[in-house]
């Protein structure tokens, strides 16, 4: 059994050792079948290129970047502490344009009335306030007023500083 | 319907989920003002946050809009003024000082005295004038503060109009006072060495 599959092995080798005799003729040929065929434009058209790299940069420009986000990993930023004498609430949020307006995302601890929390800001001019127990707003006794508060309630600011501050 | 599907995607990554806050009226008025805004190539983002604080302060739509809109008017007024070269925190604080009383032309004048970036200095402007310094009073003293001071020495000279106002001086009057000697400290700050101290107050 082994000695048949030897031969058969033997004779395919020997056939492939066989010198291939090609028509010197054959590239021509072959060339001049490949220029007889239509041609198909396999590009992508170029708008369509554009469109697709340009719906990628704007997903890879929403997914990275968070254009609605206002920090930046890339911009220093200062660590700023936040206080308020408050022995009485229950609860109190620092609420501003670092934080969206969002008291949820940055509630204060308090040591025995006085409520503390520290927030990381890139340079730029913030306006905040103090959300006591959910319903009482409050401008930090310590900061300068938002005079241009336009929604009935008292606001607060602080300014971080760029270079050179 | 590619070109359509970027369309989607463009006005998708636009429309900030943020201002699902608002109701549907308002949203659309803020986006439109967002909108025109950006379109003329003015920062986005103090304008979202003014409406965010609308809506968690409790205040009505047109009250919120009117708001927006009024700061966008301001954001540009403090471009043109600071140039487009101005910073976003630049613009911001210039819209402050224009809404505490400071004209374009202060702006302007600020922007020939002092190396940007010009957050603090406008900032601090602003913040004089909410604390009862009379807009002139606030301008010059930051004028002649501008050239030298530091953003510390800025912040310094706020805190010490402030204490002064508290304690019961003039708003103009505590400025004047303290920007001599504010001007001083900085003077001897930038002093070449060997020049000597200049006499401090009491």
């Amino acid at each position: 059994m082994f000695d048949r599959q030897e031969d058969v092995v033997e004779r395919v080798i020997e056939q492939l050792r066989r010198p291939v005799a090609i028509d010197p003729k054959l590239d021509a040929r072959v060339m001049r079948e490949i220029a007889r065929v239509p041609s198909i434009d396999r590009r992508v058209p170029s708008w369509a290129l554009w469109s697709s790299l340009a719906t990628a940069a704007v997903l890879a420009f929403v997914v990275v970047a968070h254009p609605w986000s206002r920090s930046s990993a890339t911009t220093r930023s200062d660590l700023l502490q936040f206080v308020l004498v408050a022995p009485q609430a229950a609860s109190v949020s620092l609420v501003g344009d670092f934080n969206d307006w969002d008291p949820a995302r940055s509630p204060m601890q308090t040591a025995q009335g006085v409520w503390a929390t520290a927030v990381r800001l890139a340079p730029g001019r913030y306006r905040y306030a103090f959300l006591v127990n959910g319903v009482e707003w409050r401008a930090d006794p310590g900061a300068p007023s938002a005079k241009d508060d336009e929604f009935g309630t008292p606001s607060s600011v602080v300014t971080v500083g760029g270079k050179g501050s | 319907m590619i070109i359509a599907a970027l369309l989607m995607t463009l006005q998708v990554a636009v429309q900030d989920p943020r201002l699902e806050r608002l109701d549907p009226d308002t949203r659309a008025a803020v986006r439109a003002i967002v909108d025109s805004a950006r379109g003329a190539g003015l920062p986005s983002e103090p304008l979202v946050q003014r409406a965010l604080e609308g809506a968690t302060k409790g205040a009505t739509g047109p009250r919120i809009v009117a708001a927006v809109r009024r700061l966008s008017f301001d954001l540009g007024t403090a471009r043109g003024a600071l140039g487009t070269n101005a910073s976003t925190p630049e613009l911001e604080a210039g819209a402050a000082a224009l809404r505490a009383g400071a004209t374009p032309e202060l702006l302007t004048h600020l922007r020939d005295l002092r190396k940007p970036p010009l957050t603090m200095a406008l900032s601090v402007l602003a913040d004089l004038v909410a604390s009862g310094v009379p807009p002139d009073s606030a301008a010059a003293a930051i004028l002649v503060l501008a050239p030298k001071a530091r953003d510390a020495d800025l912040v310094e000279f706020r805190r010490a109009v402030e204490r002064d106002i508290a304690l019961g001086a003039p708003p103009g009057a505590a400025t004047s006072v303290r920007v001599n000697a504010g001007a001083e400290n900085v003077n001897a700050v930038h002093a070449p060495p060997g020049n000597p101290p200049p006499p401090r107050r009491p």
